[in-house]
């Protein structure tokens, strides 16, 4: 699917080469006009949010007004960024450690049936399985900490990998690995030199869906537990009514979520171009 | 037909089987002994809680409250984000504004919609609406991409037979797609009971979330282990339902 996005989205530049070339005012309202048909919904959010303060009359303390959480978020993006940049620590750790470990586990799982046998139910259990619910569960086993974010994002982005690498590792091309067989390819050559490279892609899958809700389950373990990140400041702003803090603290989670989902589904792009 | 994978499965059933026997003894084991603290309990311990008649009574209330909540919030998040999808296919201008949306209201974390919703929509509504937005957004994005899954040379026999948006939304985007919504749905139900729990954790009276909660803050840990395979329970449930219908789907329109 994102192939033929990408095939298309290189294509229509092509198309545009042999056309005369279009003059900068119309470039610009081109771009403007793609912005807004791409963006219209949450300018439409923002106005709605500013009306419905206005019309229902809520008092700031229940609903406050766009400019007040804006301001905040840039008149004291001090206090945000300290939160914010740990959060994105334990969220960027959990990834790396869950995604090895899962790529890992799949490894085992290609290279013995008896495991993999074993293993497919229980991953499908597990899968099913609400594990952003389980915080209460892993908070209570590890203490109240930080190691035990680190523990829930790993959990959280430990499935995807291992169920995408998992079955690009089942799912090799036929020809190259007769090819290999033919050669008298060792299994860990097969798996270096061509399983490996071909799961590539897999893995990218599962980093882009796991980015935003690595974050998302940090924030919400430390909403629960407290410690220090965003999830803590926006608990704390809500326990002390500091409204325009908390809803900033919404706000900058909201973008940093949105952020990652764009960078991820970016690096996916790229890989996936450098290795199929 | 069936005969011949059905002798492969018979002998990774038994795998299975010992796959999940070997899960739970492991578990068993590490409550026993005690590996990683008084938080892990021996799960014949947290079974000996459940065989409690107070505690079914507890746990029972709490699967009504939450079960209801994820349920209603599956049906309303898939009929709103259907409807949105044949939006986006009946008027193609507004689709990439509703992807946009939609993919800004997903990343909403849940932390900031909670007591939002708590203000607006009040305590019971909460846990439903944040089934109804954790299942929508996984219905929507299957949803847009099966309506466009539809191949060009069936497309173009509409064109040419002359058939409206809307014909062709009803007699080939959707029985075409259907397969793909189907998937959809299936992702969408454990999403709808995670919602629900989470939606409760931000001050619903009852439910399996706040149960979770409580039974964290109160150091009550058969309680806490018991709630949680609960919730695992029916999350599992709804899977495996609509696995089997993804089933049935898939023989009939494919």
């Amino acid at each position: 699917m994102s192939i033929d996005a990408l095939s298309a989205s290189r294509r229509v530049p092509v198309a545009q080469e042999g056309t005369a070339r279009p003059s900068p005012a119309r470039l610009l309202t081109r771009s403007l006009g793609r912005v807004l048909s791409r963006y219209w919904t949450v300018a439409a959010f923002v106005v709605a949010w500013q009306l419905w303060s206005w019309l229902t009359g809520y008092n700031q303390i229940v609903v406050p007004p766009p400019a007040m959480v804006f301001g905040d978020v840039l008149g004291n993006i001090g206090a945000y960024l300290p939160d914010l940049g740990w959060t994105l620590a334990m969220s960027a750790g959990g990834l790396v450690a869950g995604m090895a470990l899962g790529t890992m586990i799949a490894v085992v799982v290609w290279s013995s049936r008896i495991v993999s046998g074993m293993m497919t139910p229980v991953a499908l259990v597990m899968r099913s399985v609400p594990v952003v619910a389980m915080i209460p569960v892993l908070a209570r086993v590890f203490g109240y900490g930080w190691f035990t974010v680190l523990v829930i994002t790993t959990v959280v982005s430990f499935f995807p990998a291992f169920v995408l690498v998992g079955s690009r590792l089942r799912a090799a091309p036929q020809a190259t690995s007769d090819l290999m067989a033919v050669l008298g390819a060792s299994r860990s050559t097969v798996l270096r030199l061509l399983l490996l490279p071909h799961a590539v892609p897999g893995l990218l899958v599962a980093f882009r869906l796991t980015a935003p809700t690595a974050v998302l389950a940090a924030m919400l373990a430390e909403y629960l537990m407290g410690g220090r990140g965003l999830g803590t400041l926006f608990a704390q702003s809500v326990s002390f009514h500091e409204v325009g803090r908390a809803w900033g603290a919404a706000l900058v989670a909201t973008v940093v979520s949105v952020a990652c989902f764009v960078a991820a589904r970016a690096v996916e792009r790229r890989g996936t171009v450098r290795f199929s | 037909m069936s005969r011949v994978p059905g002798a492969a499965l018979a002998p990774s059933r038994g795998l299975a089987a010992g796959g999940v026997l070997a899960l739970l003894v492991l578990v068993e084991i590490v409550g026993r002994l005690g590996l990683a603290g008084p938080g892990w309990p021996p799960l014949t311990d947290v079974f000996g809680y459940v065989a409690k008649p107070s505690a079914q009574q507890l746990l029972g209330r709490a699967l009504t409250a939450t079960a209801t909540a994820a349920l209603a919030g599956f049906l309303l998040g898939g009929v709103v984000a259907l409807l949105v999808a044949v939006l986006s296919a009946l008027v193609p201008a507004t689709g990439p504004g509703l992807e946009r949306l939609a993919a800004v209201v997903h990343a909403v974390p849940l932390i900031a919609l909670g007591p939002l919703l708590i203000t607006t929509a009040g305590r019971e509504a909460t846990p439903t609406l944040v089934a109804a937005l954790a299942a929508g957004f996984a219905v929507f994005v299957a949803a847009t991409s099966a309506l466009g899954s539809a191949n060009d040379a069936q497309r173009d026999v509409f064109t040419v037979l002359g058939a409206g948006r809307a014909s062709t939304l009803l007699r080939l985007q959707l029985p075409a797609g259907l397969p793909l919504i189907v998937d959809g749905l299936t992702l969408a139900a454990p999403a709808a009971v995670l919602g629900a729990v989470i939606g409760e954790w931000f001050g619903a009276r009852r439910g399996i979330g706040v149960l979770l909660v409580s039974s964290m803050q109160n150091v009550q840990t058969d309680q806490l282990w018991a709630a949680a395979l609960t919730a695992a329970a029916i999350s599992l449930l709804a899977y495996v339902l609509l696995v089997a219908l993804r089933g049935a789907v898939n023989r009939r329109f494919q």
